[in-house]
């Protein structure tokens, strides 16, 4: 707990040294697209990793926020109104599709988080206040009562508390009554429910609580990159790459959404850039072998890896590899 | 046949002598000017982009070179009025998605220190990257994007070179127009068809407000998901309607679904109006065979512009060998490439490398058409940075090849109408 | 009015025999996927892949001159062959970690694989030159496509094929027996290894007719597979994962949903009475339409 804390410490020192020292536009970038992913890794982590639920339409909620930011930047509202607007509106998503979905199991919940996000990614499509498929553009503005702002830093920082809240959140979890029930749920849910869990309760409040922090990073994401349509904040790709950040990383440990979001963004900016520029693919054959490897020889990801290597070392080989929720 | 071998050889000899580097009359030190270009090198749009790129790229050496053209700028080793400097394109991977193309802007103004942006097709990742050059004070030149909506943002930095849809709308209005006064033809009702990303339904919005303009009724408006494998109720949904003709935005699946299901359920009409894209593929004409004769499609570009500028073929050899597969110059890479040469000639110009400069020599741009590879009338452009002069042609399938029927005085073959009926 | 209501009435019939075509079409994709389900309990997220493969590889034995029903038999051969490496090499892997393994494991083939797609093949649009089967079938007033046609009639001869196969012989008793409890069937004798590693194999060979012969009228491209994998999962979870018959009923409801649902609703949201009823038979019936628990 107290290294987790200095960790996170750490971390946000740095982030904020970098962001009010570094000038480069390019790097910040870097910082705020890597802090950005690990909250949305964190946040599916939640319901898919903690919970145990595997969702293929986290991107939906994502795009609450992101859509809420466009649609009160251009009806002359403050942006910062997107915040909550956003996080309620994904909340009572989560809450109205969770209710009849979370009592799904294995690939029938995965399914219907596909079905649930094409029926949004439908709508969004054919309503004009939503601009259809053209989406949003925001017109350029400054300062903070804008969210907007000409320089990287200011982002940078905002990423950074998002992630700092998120993470903090995440630490209250594992220690909460509520992590405590999702873990049960998660390796034996008739033996939970026998001691009296109430399994539907305590993931739909797991799911309001991931949804809300995608909405948050989505309204960043729509400030930041002053554009939203349906391909770049509710597609099945967005979702895709969300979920793959998770499993990289470890599903259900803390760490693992940001160790993932980092190797995401290495893997997408670094390979890309180096051997991607010939339109020949190469970029996917790398990154889906990188993929299959982790997933057939490194399946706890790299976080999962690391902690059941750590137990090892300390002699408590009684645990079972992948039990790694109470790290 | 002697005399279209000699003709081979010369142009041969004009390759050969294009590509053969820069000339010694440039000063060793002269100052190198570097252009950035954002355009999707990997990703869906991976292919589309490594055209552009390569084509970008050919103006580049061009303008660098000394073999002269009918084209602004082309073999004066560099720009004359720098010193004869250089132009360098710098390329940064958008991905085709949004926010990789705004990082991919940032980087090109920040660490490359270019004096302008050119790309960057998709028109959604144009929106991202035209919005950080003109936060940075940059001129971004767009020769590719046609969202309407791009030039009505009220950006002081943003140029356009190509028309956008609106202007393919009006042309096909323009077109049935001067049809009734020739051939004193009768449509009223029209059914417009699209796919249901950025690409239908702005081409589907335009279309709908032509029909507004122009006194058409329109019959249905069809929107579908761009991965259906199926048209059946798009098809009976266009067949109930009984349009006239009908407005088609696909890309090749899609466009083989609907043509194959308009013959099967006997849906005749006068005329298909294609937007290009899956209609003009080689595979879809390929797969689809003597069943597409009479589609019309919009075009921005066609090789019958050589009747106009000789520089057309010669640019197309080029253009070929240097492109993977040996494509053909198409009304993409023929558009990037005169990009580069606008922002080259509006660079040169100025005579300098601050930006407010060349964006002055941008908005003082007057490129007669017939300098261009492209059928526009000039390159020149209007206070939301349009070019007025822009204008599209109209091809029809006739023998197995588009071939330009309008305008009139740059068609080289007569409307065939109505298209033929289906045989059963 | 008595015109509009004939008008209607063929319109009507028209559409019902298009869905019920294109459901066959489903149920022609998503067979191969049933059995790989209901034996091993796997999301073959490639799946899509499968067939685009097969797209492939019936478009090379085209270009040499061996037209996609003689190459079919080829095409299955080959794709039971490359299931069954795969099998052997990466899915049993898969199988030993948790359960998340499996759906990321072949969600990162899919990515391998339409990259290498891309980088063999490039991005272009290919279809098998002069296939046979372009005519139009007449029945009264309703129009069929033949090539169509030609695919139903292979989905519901492989469909049949595959039910008698796991009800009728020695195999398919053992892949029963698999998935109904893996630990008995150990017991009982049973090589599971080598079961699972044939269920993948036949079901990679279904795929591999489906792809020979929905080249009579579909163009190959690297993510041509994935338009149909999604519509191939919704199928197999609603028929009930592993119930060979209950997916071709599922794939002809989501065939007449689909059709029916674009032209009275709207042809963007054709999809959406797919995912509604999905989402229904998942919560109301979880087992899906014919499956057992």
């Amino acid at each position: 707990m107290r290294w987790h804390l200095l960790a996170l410490g750490a971390i946000v020192v740095l982030g904020a040294a970098a962001a009010f020292g570094l000038r480069d536009a390019v790097t910040l970038d870097l910082f705020f697209t890597l802090l950005l992913y690990a909250v949305l890794g964190q946040s599916w982590n939640w319901i898919s990793g903690y919970a145990g639920n595997i969702s293929f339409g986290h991107a939906i909620f994502f795009g609450c926020g992101a859509y809420a930011s466009a649609l009160c930047v251009t009806h002359g509202l403050s942006p910062w109104l997107a915040i909550p607007a956003g996080a309620l509106v994904a909340a009572l998503l989560a809450l109205v599709t969770g209710f009849p979905t979370l009592a799904l199991r294995g690939h029938y919940f995965s399914i219907a988080t596909i079905a649930v996000a094409a029926l949004v990614d439908a709508f969004v499509r054919t309503q004009p206040w939503l601009g259809r498929a053209n989406g949003f553009e925001l017109p350029i503005q400054s300062g903070w009562a804008a969210l907007q702002f000409p320089d990287k830093g200011p982002y940078v920082l905002l990423a950074l508390a998002l992630f700092a809240i998120v993470q903090l959140a995440t630490i209250a979890l594992e220690r909460s009554r509520l992590g405590y029930y999702l873990r049960a749920l998660r390796a034996n849910h008739a033996a939970a429910a026998s001691v009296g869990i109430d399994e539907r309760r305590w993931k739909l409040i797991a799911f309001a609580w991931s949804a809300t922090m995608a909405a948050a990073a989505g309204v960043l994401y729509a400030q930041y990159t002053l554009f939203v349509d349906p391909p770049s904040t509710i597609a099945l790709a967005i979702s895709i790459d969300i979920a793959l950040i998770g499993v990289v990383g470890g599903i259900g440990t803390l760490w693992g959404p940001a160790a993932g979001a980092l190797v995401y963004v290495v893997l997408a900016k670094g390979v890309a850039l180096r051997i991607g520029g010939t339109g020949k693919g190469y970029d996917l054959v790398i990154y889906g072998a990188i993929i299959c490897l982790i997933a057939a020889w490194k399946p706890h990801g790299i976080v999962g890896t690391v902690v059941d290597a750590l137990r090892r070392r300390r002699g408590a080989a009684d645990i079972p590899p992948g039990a790694t929720g109470t790290a | 046949m002697h005399v279209r071998r000699l003709g081979a050889l010369i142009v041969t000899a004009l390759v050969a002598a294009a590509v053969s580097g820069p000339a010694a009359t440039r000063a060793a030190d002269a100052p190198e000017i570097v252009i950035g270009s954002v355009l999707p090198l990997t990703g869906a749009l991976a292919q589309t982009g490594a055209g552009l790129r390569t084509a970008q790229q050919l103006a580049a050496d061009l303008v660098n070179g000394h073999v002269s053209y009918p084209l602004p700028m082309v073999g004066k080793t560099g720009l004359p009025h720098l010193g004869h400097a250089r132009i360098r394109l710098v390329f940064a991977d958008s991905q085709g998605k949004p926010d990789q193309a705004r990082a991919a802007a940032e980087q090109l103004i920040t660490q490359e220190h270019a004096v302008a942006l050119i790309g960057t097709y998709a028109s959604s990742t144009t929106a991202t990257a035209s919005q950080v050059a003109e936060r940075a004070g940059i001129p971004f030149l767009n020769p590719d994007s046609s969202a309407p909506g791009l030039t009505a943002r009220g950006l002081k930095w943003f140029f356009r070179t190509t028309p956008h849809d609106g202007t393919f709308a009006e042309n096909f209005y323009q077109f049935l127009g001067d049809l009734k006064k020739s051939k004193n033809i009768a449509v009223k009702r029209v059914a417009v068809v699209g796919e249901d990303g950025l690409f239908g339904t702005g081409a589907g919005d335009a279309e709908e407000a032509g029909a507004k303009k122009y006194g058409y009724d329109v019959a249905t408006r069809v929107s579908y998901p761009a991965t259906t494998t199926e048209v059946n109720a798009e098809v009976q949904r266009v067949k109930t309607s009984s349009p006239d003709v009908i407005f088609q935005a696909s890309y090749v699946p899609d466009a083989l679904l609907f043509m194959r299901g308009y013959k099967q359920q006997g849906v005749n009409v006068k005329a298909i109006f294609a937007q290009d894209a899956g209609f003009v593929d080689p595979n879809f004409l390929k797969a689809i065979g003597a069943d597409a004769e009479g589609v019309f499609t919009r075009e921005v570009f066609s090789m019958d512009i050589k009747y106009r500028n000789q520089a057309v073929p010669l640019i197309d050899q080029l253009f070929r060998q240097r492109s993977d597969g040996a494509k053909p110059l198409d009304g993409n890479t023929a558009r990037d490439f005169m990009g580069v040469l606008v922002l080259a000639d509006a660079i040169d110009r100025a005579g300098s490398t601050k930006p407010d400069a060349i964006r002055d020599a941008l908005m003082k741009t007057n490129i007669p058409g017939k300098l261009t590879l492209m059928p526009w009338s000039r390159i020149h452009f209007d206070a939301t940075g349009q070019n007025d002069g822009g204008a599209g042609i109209i091809e029809q399938l006739q023998d197995g090849k588009y071939e330009t029927v309008w305008p009139f005085d740059v068609a080289v073959r007569p409307v065939v109408w109505p298209m033929p009926a289906w045989k059963h | 009015m008595a015109d509009a209501g004939v008008e209607a009435l063929t319109t009507f019939e028209q559409l019902l025999a298009g869905g019920l075509l294109a459901g066959l079409v489903f149920a022609l994709v998503a067979v191969g996927l049933t059995l790989v389900y209901g034996v091993m309990d796997v999301v073959n997220f490639a799946h899509g892949e499968f067939l685009m493969l097969a797209m492939y590889a019936t478009l090379g034995l085209a270009l040499v001159g061996i037209g996609p029903l003689v190459g079919l038999p080829l095409v299955a051969i080959a794709l039971f062959l490359f299931g069954v490496v795969i099998y052997r090499v990466f899915i049993r892997r898969l199988l030993a970690g948790p359960p998340e393994a499996t759906v990321f494991g072949t969600f990162g083939l899919l990515v391998l694989l339409q990259g290498l797609a891309q980088s063999l093949f490039t991005g272009d649009f290919q279809s098998v030159p002069h296939p046979p089967f372009q005519g139009t079938l007449r029945l009264g007033a309703v129009a069929l496509s033949q090539a169509t046609l030609v695919e139903g009639i292979g989905a519901l001869v492989l469909t049949g094929a595959l039910f008698a196969f796991v009800e009728y012989t020695e195999t398919g008793r053992a892949m029963r027996a698999v998935a109904e409890d893996r630990v008995a069937a150990t017991l009982m004798g049973i090589d599971v290894q080598r079961v699972n590693a044939l269920a993948f194999g036949i079901g990679a060979a279904c795929v591999g007719a489906a792809g020979a012969l929905l080249m009579l009228s579909f163009p190959v491209f690297p993510t041509a597979g994935a338009s149909f994998a999604l519509t191939a999962f919704v199928v197999v979870a609603l028929g009930g994962f592993g119930s060979i018959q209950g997916a071709l009923v599922a794939a002809l409801l989501v065939g007449m949903l689909e059709v029916l649902g674009g032209y009275y609703l709207a042809p963007e949201l054709k999809m959406v009475p797919v995912y509604v009823a999905y989402l229904a038979i998942v919560l109301l019936r979880p087992q899906g339409l014919l499956g057992r628990r």
